[in-house]
């Protein structure tokens, strides 16, 4: 189902940036939060790939959406908060029509994260994909982070649903 | 007689099928944005809105981005704006050439049943245009339409049209079943979107058929 991500040293944002190219994704759809503003910066550097910065999640998820409709392979990379804040969007535009995104979410208010208002955002962050049928994984941190973005990838599609994963800082923060 | 009142949805949208711009996507709305629109111009081309309030502009927006060749016309109701206003900075930035956005002023949430806006008053157009979108003026003829949508003048950037309309609160009933999957798997079709290959069959990546 995988392939290794050539040309790997271990950093694994860098591995999820080569992933999303090696996999054909054409466009990135994203509000930015402190682990994810470099690699987006990286991603706005890519010759082959689009930056679209949103001003809220529901707003990036449908964004994200209209991209797919129109043939190109996208990627939403927001906070978990974002998520609990695209609710009505999840399932009445991008679940109901059912679009195949990847959603690489950094999953703050976890035990690794040292900022303490995150908390409560961490605590609700599961139960709500759960409660939304949001379809989702959290990163292994001890295996490789390109083949885990490839399979979350290849459910998104072959479910033809969003797949969300929940990243720690190690995966995405550059 | 002497009228003040304001042209209907259906007159500014026969306006538009009449002058509808060669090979145009279009994007509508929830409510008769979109049951109007199919009885009056069903195509494959076209991508409705079952409920999502507020979301169709970004969506339109992410399309314009993948299909530039394409010109992407979206209709919106300004209760629906009001209820995303950030999607005008996010358009203002990008600011695709292909896209033409039709707002629907009528100063109700109408697909809901003709509830009052929070302000029904806004100037849209000036509101779009502090939010960075050059092109943006209020129209209030559905001659004026026709004659924007058939001009041949390209715009370098969105344009946004803000069309002073009397509610129509009276649902239309489509002519097509407007499945959600149906309508999305029928426009991919439609404008040769790539197919996914499974990775059971060696692929795991869009693939052009």
């Amino acid at each position: 189902m995988t392939t290794p991500t050539p040309n790997s040293d271990g950093h694994r944002p860098s591995d999820i940036l080569s992933t999303l190219k090696r996999l054909g994704f054409g466009a990135v759809v994203a509000v930015p939060d402190s682990w994810l503003g470099e690699i987006l910066i990286r991603i706005e550097q890519e010759p082959t790939m689009t930056l679209i910065r949103a001003t809220h999640e529901e707003e990036a998820l449908a964004i994200a959406c209209g991209v797919r409709l129109g043939g190109v392979r996208v990627a939403l990379m927001v906070q978990n908060a974002g998520v609990l804040s695209m609710g009505a969007g999840m399932v009445s535009l991008a679940q109901r029509y059912q679009f195949p995104l990847l959603m690489l979410v950094s999953y703050r208010g976890t035990l690794d994260d040292p900022v303490f208002y995150h908390l409560p955002k961490g605590r609700a962050t599961e139960p709500v994909f759960r409660g939304i049928g949001l379809n989702y994984a959290r990163s292994d941190r001890h295996r490789p982070i390109g083949p885990q973005i490839e399979n979350a990838a290849t459910c998104a599609e072959e479910g033809s649903c969003p797949f969300a994963l929940l990243l720690s800082r190690e995966d995405i923060q550059w | 007689m002497v009228t003040n009142a304001r042209p209907t949805r259906a007159e500014y949208y026969k306006a538009l099928a009449d002058n509808l711009p060669a090979q145009a996507l279009v994007v509508t709305s929830l409510g008769n944005a979109s049951y109007l629109w199919a009885a009056l111009h069903h195509t494959p081309e076209n991508f409705y809105f079952e409920d999502a309030m507020g979301l169709t502009l970004p969506l339109a927006l992410g399309l314009a981005v993948a299909q530039p060749k394409r010109r992407v016309i979206a209709m919106e109701g300004d209760g629906a704006l009001l209820m995303h206003l950030g999607s005008l900075v996010t358009i203002g930035a990008v600011n695709p050439s292909n896209l033409t956005i039709l707002l629907i002023q009528n100063g109700v949430h109408g697909a809901s049943g003709g509830q009052a806006l929070t302000n029904a008053t806004l100037d849209l157009a000036a509101l779009a245009r502090a939010s960075g979108i050059s092109h943006a003026e209020n129209l209030s003829q559905p001659d004026s339409l026709g004659e924007r949508m058939s001009s041949k003048l390209r715009r370098d950037g969105v344009d946004v049209l803000v069309l002073a309309t009397e509610p129509d609160l009276e649902v239309v009933r489509p002519p097509v079943s407007l499945d959600p999957v149906g309508t999305k798997q029928r426009f991919m079709a439609a404008i040769g979107a790539p197919r996914y290959v499974p990775t059971l069959f060696g692929g795991g990546m869009l693939a052009q058929t």
